[in-house]
């Protein structure tokens, strides 16, 4: 509903692939604009790498803490604390990203005002949603990276690195599952504004049931259960057999399947759920409340 | 155009504000960077183009608003209280870059409370009152609707004293109306509420008759806030 778009100046959007594509066109808008907000509190760039330096600490004491005898056993290898811990700080980094930092993000747009001004361009939920959290995911693969580099050439710790690509092919289901809990998450952060403390206990309590940091097996024994349709746990077991025990795709193939379904049904439903928020909070002309 | 001045990123540049907003708007990087500078200009906000947003005044936040909704250079332009938190001289600075937007032929929808700037602004008004159409036309139309009795009136006397002067000034006015000091004070300002079919005419030629000089009149409130409140059924009179 502009002159330029008349004149073509500007492309039509349409119901198409091409008007997919023109959307997409607009994340690196995204990035740049986050690039610079972040590069604006220049600290928060150095007190990442702080924190995890401080994290890594951590668990290196607890590493000395706890026996190696007190974990599974990965391909016949009794793996250290440190070496088991690691990978699930890989994993859970991801989840962090694609649930944590889009409810954080949407809440930020919402106080700061800026989420309704999103909302009028003619860019759809989906990108703006994507839009958002494309810094991180393209920061954190090479923060990942640089982390388990310090963690084998500081600490010893001793990875499969033909473990990599299975573990990438795990996460490349693993985060459109949490994407879709995070979009469910948002719609209740858009329609009861503080629902992002709702989808952290839910988080929280996830990640709590999923062997991240201590083993499965010390867990009651009906959360034992419950763990085996839980994705984080299902993700890093899945990434633990290939990054520590070098397990085969015969072995990895199972949990991409399990984790696959679903990615599909958190995806379909955190899509619909947050479509529905949308719509509703359009309806009622609350969009700027916060 | 929202009527909130937080809908900016205020940690970046004005400019590069622009340019994200043009961006999703659907232009390429280098026609959101040109179309951001030629609106930037047309605020005049070119010198502060690479503040940051949160250093601006909050005018010149709004008229960073402008821009921004000027950027597609849209056929309809929907704009939300965009002065009501400004001074005269920025709300009447946006006025005119809107109005400049509508010359150009841009279909504006003005929402505002400050009645006082429709006249000579709006070129057709609707009134809502909780969501119902109250009234929709021309701005003379409204104004013809406020039947307006009552007047501010100052006043002097060289031949009665001042604690006389109202009661002088009633007693003038007879039946044509009434007359009341206004704001708390008797020094020389009058709320002057006439009769029904009272013209004002005959109603100051009697006061002045009685040898009460008037320094000013007007109204007491304006013609289209009067039919505002009329049509809204909040007439006090």
């Amino acid at each position: 509903m502009n002159r330029l778009a008349d004149q073509e100046t500007i492309a039509r959007p349409s119901r198409s692939w091409a008007a997919v594509r023109e959307d997409l066109a607009k994340i690196p808008a995204f990035f740049r604009r986050d690039l610079f907000v972040l590069w604006s509190y220049r600290v928060s760039f150095f007190s990442d790498w702080i924190n995890l330096i401080v994290q890594v600490l951590l668990f290196y004491f607890l590493n000395r803490l706890i026996p190696p005898d007190r974990l599974p056993t990965y391909g016949g290898r009794q793996v250290s604390y440190i070496e088991w811990v690691t990978v699930a700080l890989v994993v859970t980094t991801f989840m962090q990203v694609t649930l944590g930092h889009l409810l954080s993000t949407l809440r930020q747009e919402q106080l700061m005002g800026t989420l309704e001004s999103l909302l009028v361009t003619p860019t759809a939920a989906t990108t703006i949603q994507l839009g958002s959290v494309t810094y991180d995911l393209l920061y954190v693969p090479v923060r990942t990276t640089l982390f388990l580099v310090i963690m084998s050439v500081v600490f010893g710790v001793d990875f499969q690195l033909s473990g990599l690509v299975p573990t990438v092919a795990i996460l490349a289901v693993f985060i459109p599952c949490m994407w879709g809990l995070g979009l469910m998450g948002a719609a209740s952060v858009i329609t009861v504004r503080r629902g992002s403390g709702v989808a952290g206990i839910a988080v929280t309590g996830l990640t709590l049931a999923s062997g991240a940091y201590f083993p499965i097996e010390y867990l009651p024994a009906w959360l034992q259960e419950l763990a085996q349709y839980n994705p984080i746990a299902l993700a890093l077991e899945g990434a633990r057999q290939a990054m520590l025990a070098d397990a085969g795709w015969s072995v990895i193939w199972p949990t991409i399947l399990k984790l696959a379904p679903m990615a599909v049904v958190s995806l379909a439903l955190g899509m619909a759920a947050f479509r529905l928020a949308l719509e509703h909070e359009r309806r009622r002309g609350t969009i700027g409340l916060y | 155009m929202p009527s909130g001045d937080r809908s900016f990123y205020l940690r970046i540049s004005g400019l590069e504000n622009l340019v994200f907003f043009g961006r999703l708007c659907g232009f390429n990087r280098p026609q959101a960077i040109r179309r951001a500078w030629e609106c930037l200009k047309d605020v005049d906000l070119e010198e502060a183009a690479k503040r940051p947003v949160g250093l601006y005044s909050h005018g010149m936040q709004k008229r960073l608003s402008v821009a921004r909704a000027l950027l597609m250079d849209p056929a309809v332009l929907f704009v939300d209280e965009a002065t009501h938190d400004l001074d005269p001289e920025g709300a009447l600075r946006v006025q005119r870059l809107i109005s400049a937007s509508a010359e150009r032929g841009t279909a504006v929808i003005w929402a505002t409370q400050r009645l006082d700037e429709i006249p000579g602004f709006a070129r057709s008004v609707t009134l809502l009152d909780r969501g119902r159409v109250r009234f929709a036309g021309s701005v003379p139309a409204l104004m013809a609707i406020s039947t307006v009795r009552r007047y501010l009136v100052q006043l002097r006397s060289d031949r009665a004293r001042p604690d006389k002067l109202l009661s002088t000034a009633q007693v003038a006015l007879g039946t044509m109306g009434t007359i009341e000091p206004s704001y708390g004070s008797a020094e020389a300002y009058y709320l002057v509420c006439l009769a029904d079919e009272v013209a004002l005419g005959d109603a100051l030629a009697s006061i002045t008759a009685s040898g009460i000089r008037i320094l000013a009149c007007r109204e007491e409130r304006s013609g289209i806030e009067s039919a505002f409140l009329r049509l809204t059924g909040n007439d006090p009179q």
